[in-house]
């Protein structure tokens, strides 16, 4: 079962082409990564399928009707500052019709899976980059989505953080959530069942991490030869 | 091996990716369109020069790049231009002391003569009907409806004039005028009774509509600044991803403001009474009714704003751009019946104006409802109008 869709996705912005006629189909429990450069159209095409952002032509899964059963965390940090890491989760909690019983019960399961049960009443803005990709990821998963877009979840957080990160979405996709995550990274992506290169608001290849690599000793390293 | 230092930064790697000789070379060409060199002084050198620059230009290096981010802020360029024209043409035409057509009317005899005298001095427009008496015109000045009454005995000649204290400018134009009229008259001069501010304290007058500016500040800007906030911060993303609805997101970003404004309410009633000895003679409750009225229509005026700013920084401009206006042509400082008609009307689509005049009628005159009801209607009204605009643009989606 296709979870994920985006089928003959156009999006323009003025004059830009963000997307270009883009295709991907993730089925249920699949891990996928989409990777690109800056400007590739990775946080424009996760938009998109989340139906933020409407779509001038084609077709999107979950978009605006399934929200309910998506976690979308977007890239950077845009939870608030002043309020403590369980403030943040109780607010976003009860936006998500969560009872407060329900949300207690929900933030000490992941922030305990998230590693931060000793930083839950810290300013969301006193913690690290890493952290604070962490909090983002536990707020997105208060309602318990199947579905989960992570848009460069790790872009600046610091090597060991992504590793912590990563830890936390490989036991997702164990766990059965059917994933799609943007990022700039080439490594990271290799962790992903299914790779999606976008350039240019282009799929300009997909395959899983091995056909993708082909001769090649890295996925980058194959991904700049086709670029070249 | 320089160049081999610094150029990963020019590309969008994480910390893990590893760099093989091969992916440098190709990142030096997409990064820097230059032929390779391993030259480190021909990389280096354009760097020097350019700090060996004189401090002068540096300096226009700083006020060109200011000029042109202002160039490119479209809304802040356009306040810039239009804040000064607007400001020098509602200062100009609304900032009038002198007070024209004051509102009157004949008590108790008609008296064509006096009427003749009065219209022919211009300050006063007579009106045709005559109040049987004393009581029945004080019930017009408290209502609003006249500003001051001529008491007319059987003999055609004024014995009595009471004018309405709570317009500081019309009450001292209406005395002026009089005492001017009474010069070189062999009648004796009329009894003048000032009511509600009988010795005319400019604070009794100001402090209802200040009133109104100080619940205008709480609602109009912290409002628009805190939706702005949100779409800065990126947060707004966050929110909209949830199940919330954006009716549900604009009523909770306005009952903060909304409950701040009230309590601001009580304590300057409070600091206005004990202080200032400005009493509320009418109904509190009426008064905190209308309030809530006219604090509905500014923070849907506050909404709009956000609506339309894209950084705290333009919703800040284009709250002041609402303000200043509020302040001028709300009839708080200048009376609106002096302003021609080519500003007055904008005076007619603030709620200040409404409430300045409710505050006044509620504080100084003790009016009730059944006096106020054209003002409630209207910021009933407004309240709609600038709420119904602000959800219709408050869209839900980025695009």
């Amino acid at each position: 079962m296709i979870e994920i869709l985006a089928d003959r996705v156009v999006k323009t912005f003025g004059p830009t082409r963000a997307l270009d006629r883009v295709d991907l189909a993730v089925p249920s429990g699949a891990l996928w990564g989409v990777v690109g450069a800056d400007s590739a159209g990775k946080t424009t095409l996760l938009r998109c399928i989340a139906g933020l952002l409407r779509v001038d032509a084609g077709r999107v899964l979950p978009g605006r009707a399934g929200q309910a059963r998506l976690g979308y965390s977007q890239q950077g940090f845009h939870l608030y500052s002043d309020l403590t890491v369980e403030e943040n989760v109780a607010f976003i909690g009860h936006l998500y019709g969560l009872s407060p019983a329900a949300v207690s019960a929900h933030a000490d399961e992941l922030l305990a899976f998230a590693g931060l049960s000793d930083r839950r009443s810290s300013l969301a803005g006193e913690l690290s980059g890493g952290m604070q990709q962490k909090l983002t990821l536990v707020c997105s998963l208060l309602h318990h989505p199947p579905i989960l877009l992570l848009d460069e979840p790790t872009t600046g957080v610091d090597p060991l953080s992504r590793l912590e990160f990563w830890d936390l979405v490989e036991k997702l996709h164990v766990a059965g959530s059917t994933i799609l995550l943007a990022s700039g990274y080439f490594d990271e992506v290799e962790r992903c069942d299914h790779v999606v290169y976008l350039q240019r608001g282009r799929v300009l290849a997909t395959g899983t991490p091995d056909d993708l690599r082909g001769a090649h000793s890295t996925l980058e390293a194959a991904f700049l030869e086709m670029t070249s | 091996m320089v160049a081999l230092t610094i150029l990963p930064d020019l590309w969008p790697m994480g910390p893990l990716a590893l760099v093989t000789p091969r992916t440098v070379a190709d990142r030096r060409q997409v990064a820097i369109a230059e032929p390779p060199t391993t030259d480190a002084s021909a990389v280096l050198a354009p760097v020097v020069a350019h700090v060996r620059r004189p401090g002068w230009l540096r300096l226009r290096s700083l006020v060109r790049k200011e000029f042109i981010e202002i160039r490119r802020d479209r809304r802040t360029l356009a306040l810039i231009v239009a804040v000064p024209i607007f400001l020098l043409v509602i200062f100009g035409y609304a900032a009038q002391f002198e007070v024209h057509h004051i509102a009157t009317e004949l008590v108790g005899n008609d008296s064509l003569p006096l009427r003749t005298a009065l219209a022919e001095h211009g300050a006063f427009a007579v009106e045709n009907g005559v109040a049987p008496n004393v009581a029945a015109a004080e019930n017009d000045i408290r209502d609003g409806h006249v500003a001051a009454a001529v008491v007319v005995n059987r003999e055609g000649r004024p014995t009595r004039v009471l004018i309405d204290g709570s317009n500081l400018l019309v009450a001292m134009t209406a005395e002026r005028k009089l005492a001017a009229l009474q010069q070189g008259s062999a009648t004796p001069t009329p009894h003048v009774t000032v009511l509600y501010n009988p010795s005319l304290r400019s604070t009794i007058f100001m402090v209802p509509g200040l009133i109104g500016i100080i619940m205008t500040q709480v609602a109009l800007v912290l409002t628009a600044l805190g939706v702005v906030r949100e779409r800065e911060r990126g947060t707004i993303e966050q929110l909209m991803i949830t199940p919330v609805t954006k009716l549900e997101l604009m009523i909770g970003k306005t009952i903060p403001y909304l409950l701040i404004a009230l309590c601001d309410l009580c304590v300057v009633l409070l600091v206005s009474w004990q202080i200032f000895g400005v009493p509320v003679r009418g109904s509190v409750l009426l008064l905190f009714g209308e309030a809530f009225l006219f604090l509905t229509a500014t923070l849907g005026m506050g909404l709009l704003i956000s609506t339309l700013a894209r950084t705290q920084l333009q919703a800040m401009q284009m709250s002041v751009f609402v303000q200043l206006p509020q302040m001028l042509l709300s009839g708080i400082i200048f009376p609106l019946a002096a302003m021609p008609w080519s500003v007055r009307w904008l005076g007619y689509l603030l709620p200040l104006t409404y409430f300045a005049s409710v505050a006044r009628g509620v504080m100084l005159k003790g009016v009730g409802l059944s006096g106020l009801w054209p003002q409630t209607v209207a910021l009933a009204v407004l309240g709609l109008v600038y709420v119904g605009l602000a959800v219709v643009r408050f869209r839900k989606t980025l695009d």
